[in-house]
This record gives structure tokens, sequence and C-alpha cells, in this order.
């Protein structure tokens, strides 16, 4: 069962993920400030724990799956370069067995 | 921050780190206000029974009922009230407690006696005080600024059969 959910992509590049700190924490922090104030005003303090916790909803909607909006700045890897199977793989052993003998 | 468990991680934490922020300040807006109320006590009806009390090694005790009005207290640290209302006369004084839910106050009180000592008292006094338990703080004890004075009947009620 857990294949199917290692098969959803859910990377984001380096520049995405700087965003999506930032965004949930913004969220996290405005919905405290809110709770906080509103929750003195009525003074009841359970109000403040629910609204920090649809912050922390919100935020996990925002931040959690991999959007595009965080996918914009993608890496960019160098072009592959075609192998030689049989040099490849031989040059790696030869290394290995020189450094045994030493 | 790379796969989603590990967004939910310091998202989660974060979350948790802010919580508790958010409850101490809480306990430092509440925790230096004066909890004295004044209480009005209320009697509405005083009825003396003389039951079996299976709580104690006591054979019998008197019962009273009585109402109050504590709801300034309430501000939004107050998870709870243990209440104690203390009755002092000549003989000698009781204490009982009582553990109230936020908004519930119209219930009927125990009130025993260690003997029959509260039959034919003239002149009782009675005095309320509780102890806050908050949502985060200190727990202090309260004595309440108003109190009644009343007599207590003379004679016994007859008790109900159910």
């Amino acid at each position: 069962m857990l294949s199917i959910f290692k098969s959803i992509p859910s990377h984001m590049d380096y520049k995405g993920q700087k965003l999506a700190e930032q965004i949930f924490q913004g969220i996290i922090l405005i919905s405290a400030v809110i709770g906080f104030v509103y929750g003195l005003i009525i003074e009841q303090f359970g109000w403040t724990v629910y609204i920090v916790l649809a912050g922390f909803v919100i935020s996990c909607v925002l931040t959690l799956p991999p959007w595009p909006m965080f996918r914009k700045n993608p890496l960019s890897w160098q072009p592959t370069i075609p192998e030689i199977s049989g040099e490849s793989i031989q040059k790696p052993q030869e290394s290995l067995k020189k450094k045994k003998h030493k | 921050m790379n796969t989603v468990l590990s967004r939910a991680n310091s998202l989660f934490a974060f979350s948790l780190s802010v919580m508790a922020a958010l409850t101490f300040g809480c306990f430092v807006t509440t925790a230096f206000k004066d909890r004295r109320v004044p209480v009005d006590v209320h009697v509405s009806k005083v009825m003396l029974k003389n039951v079996d009390d299976f709580t104690g090694p006591r054979e019998r005790s008197d019962l009273g009922f009585i109402t109050f009005d504590l709801s300034p207290i309430f501000d939004w640290n107050v998870k709870q009230l243990f209440l104690y209302l203390s009755a002092e006369y000549t003989t000698k004084s009781n204490c009982l407690n009582q553990v109230l839910n936020l908004r519930d106050m119209k219930s009927k009180y125990f009130f025993f006696d260690d003997g029959n000592g509260l039959r034919a008292n003239k002149n009782i006094t009675l005095t309320l005080s509780w102890n806050v338990v908050p949502n985060a703080g200190v727990l202090p004890l309260v004595a309440g600024s108003g109190q009644v004075s009343l007599p207590f009947p003379e004679a016994y009620e007859t008790t109900k059969s159910y």
C-alpha cells in the first residue's frame, strides 16, 4: 500500500522550499496573533486554539502538496554523457584493487 | 524539506511552539489579576435531613441546600473552580468541596455535618471560598468577600422514599 504513496512525486526545488517555509511560518504566526487578540477580547482561550488550528490546516493545504508555484526554479542538471559500458565497469574495479594492495 | 513528511514535520513542530508561546501569553495576562469577587449567597431553601451517610464513618448527617452567583470570576484562563463552602457556628466548622464545570452553577449542594450539630443552631455564618484551576499558571485559593449568616430550621424534614 505504501508503494502508491511513494510513487507520487512530491519534490520541490530549493527556492520553492524556501517559499513554502516562509508561507507556512507566516500563516501560522498571523493566525496566532489573530487568535490571541480574539481570545483576549471574548475571554475564552478555546477560540484561540481553534483559530491557530485553522491556520495550521490552511498552511497544510498550501504547503504540503507540491504546487506548481514551488517548482518554478528547477535545477539545471548537466546533460548525460553516453556511456561505453565495458570501460566504465572495469575502471572502478581496477581503482579498488589498487587501493587494497596498498 | 524535499518530501511531504519533512515539510509536515517542520510545520507541526512550529505550530506546537507557537501554541506554547500563546499559552504563556495567556498566563501572563491573567496571572496578576485580583480574584476576589463579591459573592451573593442566596439561600433558596434550607432543608435539614438526617440521613445515613455512606461516604464516611458517621452514622447520621444533615443536609442543606444553597445557591449562589459566581459569574465575574470566569475569565479566559479559568478551566475549573473548586468551591469551598465553610460554615462556622458555635460548635465546629465544616468544609465541603464541589467541582463545577465552567458554566454549570445551578445545582444543589450537600452539606454534611459530623454529628447532629446543625439542627437547632440559631446563627450560622456561611462563607464561600474557591480554588481556581486555570488553563495555565498558578492556583490561588481565594476567599469570597460576601457572606451570609442564616439560621437553620428547628426540625427535621421527613425523608422521601424513592
